[in-house]
């Protein structure tokens, strides 16, 4: 008799509640209320019925007069809904970085970069107390519930020089930011004594969207009106549209999300079994299938494959600004007499927030407008041949130069993701270190990487942070110390304001950043007041503050370590063939 | 052309260049100027203090003080032109005197080092990688005691250990584990160690039941996974120890250096 198998309670949806001190009197009170007092709970599906997602996806927040609830720049996974007080929103000017927790980036002076001539002595990671002092416009206290609010220490000054808007209950703010993954786009604080806010987490959200139709068209307006125009504006393929035009293909775009919006856990468990395999991630389109629209990637990265014996091949990869399915439907539109089906497919990795402009308004809308020169070539349904992926991040060049396996490697691994990626070619490293002691004599005495890492062939991925496109690690940080220092620029922690919670380090899916215990000049461990270590997150800053760029790269005798941005495999190509 | 291909023959072709002017310039100033002797030898001097400035840099990483590998590039092909200017300085004849003898055998050896460091730099790195099996140098001892707590664990330890296979654990593989091993035929690129213990332990299979046999896999492929940390081991070893070489033997070379000199100038009546 075969041996039983053991068996576990299957995983469920709701097994982590957002906030498990939601009660059941929590959740009456939000439906006494609108927006949820006017949902129809039967318009929601039975396993995800509007109390329960009230139940496990939201949490009721209080915030104090003055205390931040959303940063400009951060990203978040959750929006929130005023229930009761006043919030404002800063319009202008933007508040100073320090106040949000940042640092401004400022590079090393003539004085401080020789001083590090002498630093060879100090105690690894170790400040000056005063230099861990937070700045004196903002502090910070924990709630009943443990969490950390900071907030701004003179509100009737900031109010004074810094025009704002005030939010009352009823208000949403942060949808866009949860669902599209963008940054936020600005900063929130309480205005009155006390207010009370629902943070609905992203799924939560989604949720909703999908069985209420108000809330949906809501969201969607919102959308629209703050962000899609702009982005639409921005994108190459509606440049010969006019105002007009272009609020008509606004007006019936689609929106679609993939995947798991916190998806590290998920890589971390991929990458210990190896690896994704494409057929285990959620399809987009499919090879095959009549082209629908064209899909819009706004963020997060999808794998275009195609069909290959039993499995599926990775042909490209495609990132935010990236088209998919302009081919067929351009093929289409110039040959509605011989029409072809998709070509590839396209599947979601990670998070995937994607636009889809149906294929009636490109064929009415988009693709009169653009000349013919600017049309696709026709596709051959007949051909053995298939046309070339769409362009993303690896033109057919490169993707040839590259090899498939790398390609494939690259892709499994997620190390697209990286706009700095520290790629070592084995061939010439011959494993001085010098880059780890060039690092160490830069930060502190204290490399910030660990020369290893995945290989693919001769390529080595170290174990340094990439600074991402899409930076998972920024979600959740509760001071604001991890930032991008300019937008879209690198990620860096402020040490000053880093509170040593490991937010950052658990969401990291490349295990990029470590938590250290900081100490004085004379290499005593500093302490809180509880006397319990202090923490803070540390990382590769690509150097940020040092003249010359990163001294790792700078440091290589052999040529053999870069910092090469993955989102064009341009750059690696070359790189690969020097 | 490829980058690096660029980069040798530009370098090459200037060196050549150099080496020609500075052959030329001696064969038609050697005889006319004043204090020839002085001159070549203190450009000589020059040269390789400006040689040695590499490793200064190489200390100095948070500086923008450029890239490393132009700095190692210029080193290279300085380096080189400094043989010329060597032999320029001693006229092409063999030094006399045990002290100029010394300072030429440390030159000698200082320039045959860099060599030997240049090309296991470009050779071992493309073996390694070959290889696999990429390992942390630092790491690689307590990867061989974990591997050896592996070995001991399935040829000693469990209810009914086999006598055939901990018999030879104890003859054949405590001593291949206890250390790195096989560092000559490693760094010559042999597998013959390899294959003769491989071997040894195929013979061995004859005498095992099927559980034992299942034991001799698994001991097989530690024996397998040792020789990779010591193929590690000994080429990295290899190329950390090339500079623990050249760079005391530089060090020793300037301070004779600087010695000459003033040997020179303290006897300078009879230099020209």
């Amino acid at each position: 008799m075969p041996p039983t198998p053991p068996s576990i309670e299957r995983p469920q949806r709701w097994d982590a509640a957002f906030d498990p001190a939601m009660t059941e009197a929590d959740v009456e009170r939000l439906l006494a209320i609108p927006p949820f007092s006017q949902m129809a709970p039967e318009n929601f599906p039975k396993r995800t019925p509007l109390r329960e997602i009230l139940r496990h996806d939201t949490s009721i927040r209080r915030y104090r007069q003055g205390e931040i609830i959303t940063r400009q720049g951060d990203y978040g996974t959750s929006a929130f809904l005023i229930l009761s007080g006043t919030t404002r929103v800063v319009l202008k000017p933007d508040l100073a970085p320090a106040l949000l927790g940042r640092q401004a980036p400022v590079k090393k002076g003539i004085l401080r970069t020789l001083a590090q001539l002498w630093g060879g002595r100090r105690p690894p990671e170790s400040f000056q107390r005063a230099q861990l002092r937070p700045n004196a416009g903002v502090g910070a206290r924990q709630n009943e519930n443990q969490e950390v609010h900071v907030f701004l220490q003179d509100l009737p000054r900031v109010l004074d020089q810094h025009r704002t808007e005030e939010m009352a209950a009823g208000d949403f703010f942060g949808e866009i930011a949860a669902l599209s993954r963008m940054p936020r786009t600005s900063t929130i604080f309480a205005a009155s004594d006390t207010a009370e806010l629902l943070e609905i987490r992203w799924q939560g959200l989604r949720d909703l969207m999908r069985a209420d139709d108000q809330l949906r068209q809501h969201i969607n307006r919102i959308y629209r009106e703050r962000a899609l125009a702009s982005y639409l504006r921005a994108t190459p393929l509606f440049r010969y549209l006019t105002k007009e035009q272009l609020d008509q293909v606004a007006a019936q775009i689609e929106f679609a999300t993939y995947g798991d919006y916190d998806w590290s856990g998920e890589y971390k468990r991929l990458a210990q079994s190896g690896g994704g395999r494409p057929e285990k991630e959620p399809v987009i389109v499919q090879e095959g299938d009549y082209p629908n629209g064209v899909v819009l990637l706004r963020a997060g990265f999808a794998r275009v494959s195609q069909k290959f014996g039993q499995g599926e091949r990775t042909l490209n990869y495609i990132g935010a600004g990236q088209l998919f399915g302009l081919d067929e439907i351009a093929h289409n539109f110039q040959q509605p007499q011989a029409p072809v089906n998709l070509q590839y497919s396209l599947r979601g990795i990670g998070y995937t927030h994607l636009l889809i402009v149906p294929t009636n308004v490109m064929e009415q809308i988009v693709l009169p407008s653009l000349p013919k020169s600017e049309l696709p070539p026709l596709l051959s349904p007949a051909a053995e041949t298939r046309p070339a992926p769409p362009a993303g991040p690896v033109p057919s060049g490169a993707r040839d130069r590259i090899g498939a396996d790398t390609l494939e490697f690259l892709t499994a691994n997620r190390f697209f993701n990286g706009t700095a990626t520290m790629v070592i070619d084995l061939d010439r490293c011959t494993r001085c270190d010098d880059c780890v002691r060039a690092c160490a004599a830069t930060h502190d005495n204290n490399p910030r990487f660990l020369r290893h890492g995945p290989t693919s062939g001769r390529l080595m991925i170290a174990n340094a942070c990439m600074h991402c496109a899409d930076p998972v690690c920024m979600i959740g940080c509760p001071t604001g110390a991890i930032h991008r220092e300019s937008f879209a620029g690198q990620v860096v922690i402020n040490p000053t304001t880093c509170i040593g919670c490991k937010a950052c380090a658990n969401n990291c899916p490349y295990d990029a950043i470590r938590m250290v215990d900081v100490r004085d000049p004379r290499g005593e461990f500093m302490v809180g007041e509880d006397h319990k270590p202090i923490s803070k997150a540390t990382k590769c800053d690509l150097c940020v503050e040092n003249h010359g760029g990163p001294a790792c790269q700078r440091a290589c005798p052999h040529g053999a370590l870069e910092r090469i941005n993955l989102n064009d495999l341009t750059a690696l190509a070359d790189w690969m063939q020097r | 052309m490829n980058r690096f291909r660029r980069q040798f023959f530009l370098g090459s072709f200037l060196l050549l260049v150099a080496s020609v002017l500075a052959i030329m310039i001696h064969c038609r100033w050697s005889r006319q100027l004043p204090h020839y002797a002085y001159l070549t030898g203190w450009v000589l001097l020059v040269a390789m203090f400006l040689l040695a400035l590499y490793n200064a840099r190489k200390r100095l990483p948070f500086l923008p003080l450029g890239h490393s590998e132009t700095w190692a590039q210029l080193h290279i092909y300085a380096g080189f032109f400094t043989v010329v200017l060597f032999l320029i300085h001693l006229n092409f004849r063999l030094p006399t005197g045990w002290f100029e003898g010394t300072l030429a055998w440390l030159y000698a050896l200082v320039t045959g080092s860099g060599i030997a460091g240049l090309l296991l730099s470009r050779v071992l790195p493309r073996r390694l990688a070959t290889r696999g099996g990429e390992v942390i140098y630092e790491k690689i001892p307590a990867l061989r005691h974990a591997l050896r707590e592996t070995a001991e664990a399935l040829a000693l330890g469990g209810e009914t250990p086999s006598p055939t296979i901990a018999e030879f654990y104890v003859r054949q593989l405590s001593g291949f584990l206890a250390g790195p091993r096989n560092f000559w035929p490693h760094l010559l690129d042999s597998r013959r160690p390899l294959n003769a213990l491989l071997s040894e332990l195929e013979d061995l299979r004859r005498f095992l039941n099927e559980s034992e046999q299942a034991t001799l896999d698994k001991l097989t492929q530690v024996v397998r996974q040792k020789d990779g940390l010591d193929y590690h081991h000994a080429l990295q070893t290899t190329l950390k120890l090339w500079l623990f070489v050249h760079l005391p033997l530089t060090y020793s070379l300037m301070i004779c250096s600087v010695l000459h000199v003033v040997l020179v100038f303290a006897f300078a009546g009879g230099a020209r």
